[in-house]
């Protein structure tokens, strides 16, 4: 016993530098990104400075757009404590619709592309209605949903690929935006948030809360900048692919849903504490089932998307373990497992931090079978830094 | 020596008879930012029960929680002894190894499995390895008849109410042969009859030589079984008070300080329109469909604090449910609401029309891991948003804080997680809810359980304002005392009916109990 006294008791007087990263807040919510960062030093040395270049940079994007757009529906749904494991085979399905109508019945790509979404809105109403109304938990009804989407999805197809897609519908995938018009869309982009920010910063100033305009300002647009300015040089070498605005429009457009309207609101407290929210007067059973249509979009867009990448429907194949990719990226991009807590954005980064370890070790010819062991040991590290500064950063008080 | 059997203490060492089983001193504990304990010296004899008093916030959750070993050894400065020995608890076992059982606040309990597998949680006793479920039923059943509770072990523990549920765990925190037992409220959630037995055995403890710190909020029953009070304040001991030898003024006057004085005389007006009316309204079981609550006829006006009055299980809570649309089970008769009729079918209608609730379980009323501000909004974001849905958000932190300085909620800004507040300031963001969202009824289930006396005594006068300014407030309670503070009138329910309504010249804590227990 007295060996542990004393062992605490050094721990108490000196602490490591591991508390004092843990301890700080600005450190501790960007823990993230400095990991990232030292992968990305690690891969620049280890591929002789190829894995830093905007062709790679680019090529890595593209490779983690599809599990970035089923990570965001991850997020917004682990977030009220729902799992989607159906995710993967959903857009397999999405994927068949869009391809059969278009390679076997000719019809008009885009046409094809909405009746496609259609069908995912329709499989996020159909679970989202099992979870609602008929009380089965969200974990079965959408393992249940991963078998029979697959199924359905080899029976329309016997299990064969269709394709090839119609060139309009690949270009979504593989087209780029020139690098001109790229460097202005992303520069606008960023000075229409700080006009926003600057606006809402003015009207809380006039309000008495906000303070200081210009720390909080400088605040919001730092990062803004630093990401506009390394978009802006990849983008300079052949622009922006279309699929990457793609993923860009949908993150920014969950991200506001989720933190600047009541909806959003909601949700983070329906996963708080369900019973406290249905007490606030929220319509906790709408809310949820709205969530799964915002899935549905989801396996829609997703589906789309994926189909056109791979320029044809595998059934058997397409999309197979997306939703555990997804589900680890939102929980490496700091989304509770319990729910209540949860960005989007976190989870584009835990997306691209697990795309940037298969495209690091890729270049380096790591097999694949050492490429999933390594995942799998940062999947369970970054979950475990989390955690740890998360019990170290709150601490009940008397 | 004799067989350490039930609820006996472990042998005393051989030290004079006089000498003190615990002594604290300089016990220093600080959180990031607070100062939590303060440099506390405190002495407790073998058989002493010591009562614990003091506002939110002032240390005393933190001591007790260092004296059982919460916050591990190392975590604080300062030295503990046990009977002559220095005691350094690295955890609440380590703690209970050296003597020390402590009952937390908050009934902590594994609602899935039976009463028996709760008791011997952690300490089955065995054979060849393997659970003796004969021996831990027997064992469990005669534990719990030494406390003459009438309990089947074999339930499952989620299906006894919470009371029952915490006295369990008050006989299971006995059975550990503590010399020192620590309870945490352990009349929070307790019926008078219920409190009585549990007093009666700290007596038959005391008598053993087991001493006894507890914190309580209530002054009659820490009158009635305390030897000394020991009252704290920002961290330090204010004051310690030989309990014969003192009256409630002094020890209110000590924990209050100056902040405010609880009898200040009221202003009250007078009753308006009625805005909440009940008739012949019924309210069932979930199970069975038994009436809970029969042909309730309630007037609640506007600008008036109406109490219901009822022990547990009389069926008051389950009318204030029903009202709010929170009642799983059936109802029946007719609600109505400024006149009109009336049936919340669920939370959401109630707060639409204006009715807010705040449950009787804080931890199912706040979103603990949320700020002070997502909590607050919660109940008022329809309102918040534009026609979008996108919140004004900026609107939106100027109302909640003008409600935290109105409330004088104590923390350090409004993006203070809601978990980390005390008892009191938890209660606080709860009415600030309801306040931002502007209901003109409130129904209150039990509303300062676990909240200290001087913000229970705030928390009356916020109200008392908001029944001035013609909200109606519906109060329900198992605390007499509170609703004599509190309420302009009394209803009390009594196996399900409104046994009778008491006017405000007639309340007294004793009546209220007479007609409750039908005397």
């Amino acid at each position: 016993m007295s060996e542990i006294h004393t062992i605490d008791a050094s721990i108490a007087q000196a602490p490591s530098l591991l508390q004092i990263i843990l301890n700080n807040r600005s450190l501790r919510d960007s823990t993230l990104l400095i990991v990232l960062a030292a992968i990305w030093i690690f891969f620049y040395f280890a591929t002789g400075g190829t894995f830093l270049t905007q062709r790679n940079l680019v090529l890595l994007a593209l490779q983690t757009a599809i599990v970035a757009l089923a990570a965001i529906s991850a997020v917004m749904l682990i977030i009220t404590r729902n799992f989607d494991l159906s995710i993967g085979s959903a857009v397999a399905l999405v994927g068949v619709v869009v391809a059969v109508l278009t390679v076997k019945f000719g019809m008009e790509p885009w046409l094809a592309a909405g009746l496609a979404i259609a069908t995912g809105l329709l499989m996020g109403a159909w679970q989202g209605w099992w979870v609602t109304k008929m009380g089965v938990s969200s974990f079965i009804v959408t393992l249940s949903g991963m078998l029979y989407f697959r199924g359905i999805s080899m029976i329309i197809t016997n299990g064969a690929t269709v394709a090839p897609l119609p060139a309009q519908l690949k270009s979504i995938a593989t087209g780029f935006l020139p690098p001109a018009p790229s460097i202005a869309l992303i520069a606008a982009s960023f000075l229409l948030f700080l006009f926003v920010r600057a606006r809402e910063l003015r009207r809380g100033v006039a309000l008495g809360v906000v303070r200081q305009f210009n720390a909080e300002l400088v605040r919001a647009a730092a990062p803004a900048a630093a990401a506009s300015m390394a978009a802006i040089w990849i983008a300079s070498w052949q622009g922006v692919p279309y699929l990457i605005a793609l993923v860009a429009v949908c993150a920014v457009a969950a991200d506001t849903l989720m933190r600047r309207t009541s909806y959003g609101a909601q949700l983070y407290a329906i996963g708080g504490n369900p019973v406290a929210a249905r007490l606030s007067g929220i319509k906790v059973e709408r809310s949820i089932f709205i969530n799964f249509l915002i899935a549905g979009l989801a396996y829609g867009i997703t589906g789309v998307a994926l189909t056109a990448r791979v320029s044809g429907a595998i059934a058997g194949s397409a999309g197979l373990f997306l939703e555990l990719d997804a589900i680890a990226a939102a929980i490496i991009g700091g989304t509770a497992l319990n729910g209540g807590r949860g960005r989007i954005f976190g989870a584009l980064v835990g997306a691209l931090l697990m795309g940037s370890l298969n495209n690091g070790m890729s270049l380096m010819n790591v097999p694949t079978f050492y490429q999933d062991t390594a995942r799998g040991a940062v999947l369970l590290l970054a979950v475990a830094i989390d955690q740890l500064s998360r019990r170290r950063g709150v601490r009940a008080q008397s | 020596m004799t067989a350490s059997v039930g609820l006996q203490p472990r042998r005393m060492p051989e030290r004079p008879p006089t000498a003190p089983l615990v002594e604290v001193t300089k016990l220093t504990k600080t959180f990031p930012g607070v100062l939590a304990v303060d440099q506390v010296d405190l002495t407790i004899a073998p058989g002493e029960i010591v009562a614990l008093l003091g506002p939110n916030g002032a240390g005393k959750s933190t001591l007790i929680q260092i004296l059982s070993g919460v916050h591990p050894a190392g975590s604080w400065t300062g030295e503990i002894r046990m009977n002559g020995q220095i005691f350094r608890p690295t955890s609440v076992a380590d703690a209970e190894r050296g003597g020390v059982a402590f009952l937390a606040q908050e009934v902590g309990v594994a609602p899935g499995l039976t009463v028996a597998e709760n008791m011997t949680l952690n300490n089955e006793p065995s054979r060849w390895g393997f659970i003796d479920r004969p021996r831990q039923l027997a064992e469990t059943r005669a534990a719990l008849s030494a406390f003459d509770l009438d309990i089947d072990p074999t339930l499952e523990m989620g299906r006894l109410d919470l009371a029952t549920q915490q006295l369990v765990l008050i006989v299971r925190a006995l059975s550990k042969n503590a010399q020192l037992l620590i309870l945490d409220e352990p009349t929070a959630a307790l019926t008078e009859r219920e409190a009585e037995r549990l007093f009666n055995r700290m007596r038959a403890l005391k008598a053993l030589g087991v001493a006894i710190i507890f914190v309580s909020h209530r002054l009659a029953e820490v009158f009635a079984i305390s030897d000394r009070i020991v009252v704290m304040r920002d961290g330090r001991i204010g004051g310690v008070f030989t309990t014969s030898e003192t009256s409630r003024d002094a020890v209110v006057a000590e924990m209050v300080g100056s902040r405010l004085s609880r009898t200040t005389p009221e202003e009250r007006a007078n009753a308006g329109k009625v805005a909440l009316a009940t008739r012949d309204f019924n309210v069932f079981a979930v199970e069975g469909g038994r009436p809970l609550a029969v042909n309730i006829d309630l007037d609640l006006h506007q600008g008036e604090i109406l109490g219901l009055f009822g022990l547990l299980g009389s069926g008051a809570l389950e009318i204030a449910m029903a009202l709010f649309g929170a009642w799983p089970g059936k109802t029946s008769g007719e609600i109505r609401l400024n006149g009109a009729r009336f049936s919340p079918t669920d939370p959401s209608r109630a707060v639409a029309a204006g009715i807010g609730l705040i449950a009787q379980d804080r931890r199912d009323g706040l979103s603990s891991e949320h700020s002070i501000y997502d909590n607050t909004i919660l109940a008022h974001l329809g309102a918040l948003s534009n026609r979008f849905g996108f919140i004004d958000a900026m609107a939106a932190r100027r109302l909640v804080q003008d409600l935290f300085d109105r409330l004088h909620i104590k923390a350090q800004s409004l993006d203070t997680i809601v978990g980390t507040l005390s008892g009191g300031n938890q209660q606080k963001v709860q009415v600030a809810r309801w306040l931002a969202a502007g209901v003109k009824v409130l129904l209150l289930v039990d509303p300062t359980r676990g909240v200290d006396v001087g913000a229970r005594a705030e928390i009356h006068r916020i109200w008392r304002e908001l029944a001035l300014s013609g909200s109606a407030i519906l109060l329900v309670s198992s605390d007499a005392e509170e609703l004599v503070d509190a309420c302009d009138r009394v209803a009390v329910v009594r196996s399900g009916r409104i046994a009778d309504t008491v006017g405000r010249a007639d309340i007294s804590e004793e009546r209220l109990l007479r007609v409750a227990a039908g005397i």
